[in-house]
């Protein structure tokens, strides 16, 4: 029954395609909050926001950490493109706790270093918070 | 005897370059498939978003966006130069900077003399020697470029062409058609050509678009800018490590025909010895009988 409700998600960086596997749900950070999908869904595009990409294969939840890019869903697809992936395993701990430190010191002296400083904290604390995760 | 001495010394000398550049031929075969791999795999990132670009620009009708128009025409251009950091790799260099020199002659010709943006040693090296302003340098990119260390420079020169400070962004970089086949080129990178909507399909597919088409558009575009230098860095460190493995492979066949002859030319100098020392000896031994 769950592979009757299965859907491929890909993952696709400049780089290389980090992810391509079968899920049967997908949440993903759209840039105006999480955005969850399930098989059979409507065609999307959305724009992706900083965060954590959850989902769920046949062997358990898994986590992926995007910044930026767009979401597309066309039928059996959903495609995300991000200019950053990265899993779990390939987060430095030390290099997370780096970039909180200088996000925080960054001076905030008009609207734009604001959204600037708020973006970089959003990125260390979602790197953050997938310490540990599948 | 001497002369002999000297053809070992050089036969010896020779077969140590060809064991260095039939080694060299190999470590660039190696990163010549690794860059390889690397573009190939960059590929669906690459024609998944030429593909939503498309997309959307169908649904969005006539686009118009500053990255696709000029905002200041009589701001000078900007003339990036891919270029090599290392260099035996044959014609490859001297090929890029060629067609760099004839683009900024012209460029100068008609307007304001371009901004000159080099990457590579090489390329830096040659443009110091022609006693030429650059506005910039950058000699640290590796073999594999990474798409954090494009990206920075993509946002600036974005940043510029928005400002109205540049009038246009042109890159002149080998591009690689096929492993026996690279030309230097010029592309311009800014402002972005026009997009193709493509056939319209026989049964479209309505997508909910979040945001909206033009919102979605203001990043895509600049996205399809950051993959199309980035690809234009891959295409030039293929095409090196490509012109290197021929360079190198010449090399090593031009040792082997030298190898050759001067063996050739020892044997022939030993057997002319030992000749003459016979004829000392059967002359020695006539004149005593």
């Amino acid at each position: 029954m769950a592979s009757a409700k299965s859907f491929q998600l890909e993952v696709v960086t400049p780089e290389r395609v980090v992810l391509s596997s079968p899920v049967t749900f997908v949440a993903f950070p759209a840039y105006d909050g999480e955005m969850g999908v399930l098989a059979h869904r409507a065609p999307l595009v959305a724009k992706l926001g900083t965060g954590i990409v959850r989902y769920e294969t046949p062997d358990g939840t898994r986590h992926l950490f995007v910044d930026g890019g767009f979401a597309r869903m066309d039928g059996s697809t959903l495609c995300l493109l991000t200019e950053e992936a990265r899993s779990p395993e390939a987060i430095d701990p030390a290099a997370v706790e780096r970039e909180l430190a200088a996000a925080r010191a960054r001076k905030v002296t008009d609207e734009r270093s604001f959204a600037e400083r708020q973006r970089a904290l959003a990125r260390a604390r979602a790197q953050r918070s997938l310490q540990g995760k599948p | 005897m001497a002369n002999r001495r000297v053809l070992v010394k050089r036969r010896k000398a020779i077969q140590n370059i060809r064991k260095i550049t039939r080694t060299m031929q190999l470590i660039a075969t190696a990163r010549f498939q690794a860059a390889f791999g690397r573009a190939t795999a960059s590929k669906p990132y690459v024609a998944r978003l030429t593909e939503l670009v498309a997309e959307l620009s169908r649904g969005a009708g006539q686009v118009s966006h500053p990255l696709l128009s000029v905002p200041a025409p009589e701001a000078p251009t900007a003339l990036l130069v891919l270029a090599s950091n290392r260099g035996l790799c044959g014609g490859y260099n001297s090929n890029v900077l060629r067609t760099a020199v004839a683009a900024l002659e012209e460029r100068s010709a008609a307007g304001p003399a371009p901004e000159l943006h080099v990457f590579g040693k090489k390329g830096a090296a040659y443009f110091r020697f022609q006693r030429r302003a650059m506005a910039s340098q950058h000699l640290d990119l590796g073999d594999a470029p990474r798409f954090e260390e494009i990206e920075p420079v993509a946002a600036e020169l974005m940043a510029r062409f928005l400002a109205g400070e540049l009038s246009a962004v042109e890159v002149v970089h080998m591009r690689f058609h096929s492993a026996g086949l690279q030309r230097p080129e010029i592309f311009q990178l800014l402002p972005l050509q026009p997009v193709e909507s493509g056939a319209p399909q026989a049964f479209p597919v309505e997508y909910e678009l979040r945001p909206d088409a033009r919102a979605l558009l203001d990043e895509l575009l600049p996205a399809s800018v950051r993959i199309r230098l980035f690809q234009a860095f891959q295409d030039a460190a293929i095409s090196e490590q490509s012109a290197r493995m021929v360079a190198m492979k010449a090399a090593t066949d031009a040792a082997e025909e030298m190898i050759r002859t001067l063996t050739r030319q020892y044997n022939r100098a030993r057997q002319t010895h030992i000749t003459m020392e016979l004829l000392d000896i059967i002359g020695g031994a006539n004149a005593l009988a």
